[in-house]
């Protein structure tokens, strides 16, 4: 009988952890909520309904305790608290004339500043006004854009930033872009403190090197761990590698790792920080082929590659636990793959479409 | 696919013009070296898909990038959404942002609830 007891123990102890180890997402749903699954249950388990409209970018505060929502419907944000999972701010930014349009962003560590870049259409008595990607202060208190500022002319071109990823410092004095560069900026003045080329100072031989995905996670508090492509300035030969980015004091460390693929997922660390995943594509439409690489984070090497079916679109996540890969978007399904084999598990009915906004998991 | 053909000799000067200048380097790469992995400038031409009932096919429901199908989202509602919210199709779609907000909003699942997106008449 003791093995029995000792069997059961271990069996629910097992479950227990498996239980605790399990997280929950948080997703953008259409037409205008978001849908709270339950990974243990493998079940969406809560709607919380956002009154702005359609979500279209979801971004954690540092200590996952605080979830902010921006929405395109009336150019909105809200804030989700976590652990009660209801919505504690809400408003729009429209108003009178003035229309906004913006696509994500981030707090500052105190939570009470939004920090984003914005387009501002002003309605004349003949003409829509439309303005420059600006960069924009909006305070979570008032509920209002308090300021604004021009991006640099030497910033200007490309993406300017709208979809970049944006992150600030944990002294609330520094905001980075990152981008087809990296600009660092005073979040007092938003005056470019240092455009950091990636290419020569850190990876002498390097040039045009940018970032992959904004999708993939922040890996270690106060880092930015990522994959880059890079181009010798030689035969321009693409090469991919990991860097690690430091937030607080602006170093910036790449390994190269081998020859770009056409296309890679942003990375996505696992917890303990020795395994990272990313989607890889080659060729195109009917030609396209896509697999999950597996990379060993200490040594910097691929371990393992496993091609998969994949949709046309989708995005490539990971469970908060790392144990499992997810493949999302422009559906209503979640296809789950083992991180270990990196075959297919089981797909997730969540029984409605969810946006391009993305995943943020919390334990 | 070509479509255009010249009838007569100022427009055959003008496909001459611009095959010439579609052949020609850019500025500042003749002189280049390119890694062999990367093709350099002899990338196959991509097709040219005729504008018809839409202003862009890059992809769209009918063709997808290089002129098939293969590209497309499968089945086509999975596409819907994305394209209703950022205008990519506003022939196609009506647009989520100015004139249609409502128009998803009795159905979250495009793929099964198509049925139950609303009638809008322009």
């Amino acid at each position: 009988m003791r093995p029995l007891t000792l069997g059961l123990a271990a069996l629910a102890a097992s479950a227990a952890v498996s239980s605790a180890q399990a997280s929950i997402l948080f997703m953008g749903a259409y037409p205008n909520s978001l849908i709270v699954f339950d990974e243990s249950k493998g079940k969406v388990v809560q709607r919380i309904p956002l009154a702005t409209g359609l979500p279209t970018s979801l971004r954690a505060s540092a200590d996952k305790k605080t979830i902010y929502v921006t929405t395109i419907t009336n150019s909105g944000i809200e804030v989700i608290d976590v652990a009660t999972r209801k919505v504690t701010n809400k408003f729009s930014l429209n108003s009178g004339n003035q229309r906004y349009r913006f696509n994500g962003g981030a707090p500052d560590p105190t939570g009470k500043l939004f920090y984003t870049v914005l387009t501002e259409i002003t309605k004349g008595v003949d003409r829509f006004e439309v303005s420059k990607p600006k960069y924009a202060v909006i305070d979570l208190a008032q509920q209002k854009v308090v300021k604004t500022f021009d991006v640099a002319k030497e910033d200007e071109e490309g993406a300017r930033g709208y979809r970049s990823t944006m992150m600030v410092s944990d002294d609330g004095k520094y905001i980075y872009q990152f981008r087809d560069k990296v600009v660092v900026l005073d979040a007092t003045t938003f005056k470019v403190i240092e455009r950091i080329d990636l290419a020569k100072p850190e990876s002498p031989g390097l040039e045009g090197v940018s970032f992959g995905s904004p999708l993939d996670g922040i890996a270690e508090p106060g880092r930015y761990v990522s994959l880059f492509n890079g181009a010798d300035p030689h035969v321009h030969n693409r090469v991919f590698g990991v860097a690690r980015f430091n937030l607080s004091n602006r170093e910036f460390t790449y390994t190269p790792i081998g020859p770009s693929p056409s296309q890679m997922a942003g990375l996505q660390v696992a917890p303990d920080g020795k395994q990272a995943y990313t989607v890889v594509t080659n060729g195109q439409t009917g030609n396209k082929r896509c697999e999950i690489w597996r990379f060993s984070m200490s040594a910097y090497t691929l371990q393992q590659k496993a091609e998969f079916p994949c949709k046309s679109r989708f995005t490539f996540g990971m469970s908060g636990n790392g144990q499992k890969l997810y493949m999302y978007g422009a559906s209503f399904e979640i296809d789950v793959y083992d991180a270990r084999s990196l075959k297919f598990e089981r797909t997730w009915d969540l029984q409605n479409d969810i946006t391009g906004a993305g995943m943020v998991i919390t334990n | 696919m070509k479509h255009l053909r010249a009838l007569n000799n100022k427009a055959r000067r003008i496909e001459e013009i611009v095959d010439a200048a579609a052949a020609a380097p850019a500025d500042g790469e003749d002189q280049d070296v390119v890694a062999l992995q990367q093709g350099g400038n002899n990338q196959p031409k991509r097709p040219h898909v005729p504008m018809g009932c839409s202003l862009a096919f890059s992809p769209g429901w009918e063709v997808d990038a290089t002129g098939g199908t293969a590209g497309l989202c499968q089945p086509v509602e999975r596409d819907i959404y994305d394209c209703y919210v950022t205008c990519f199709w506003p022939a196609q779609v009506p647009d989520h942002v100015n004139n249609s907000p409502d128009w998803a909003s009795q159905c979250a699942t495009a793929t099964k609830d198509w049925r139950k997106l609303d009638l809008v008449f322009p």
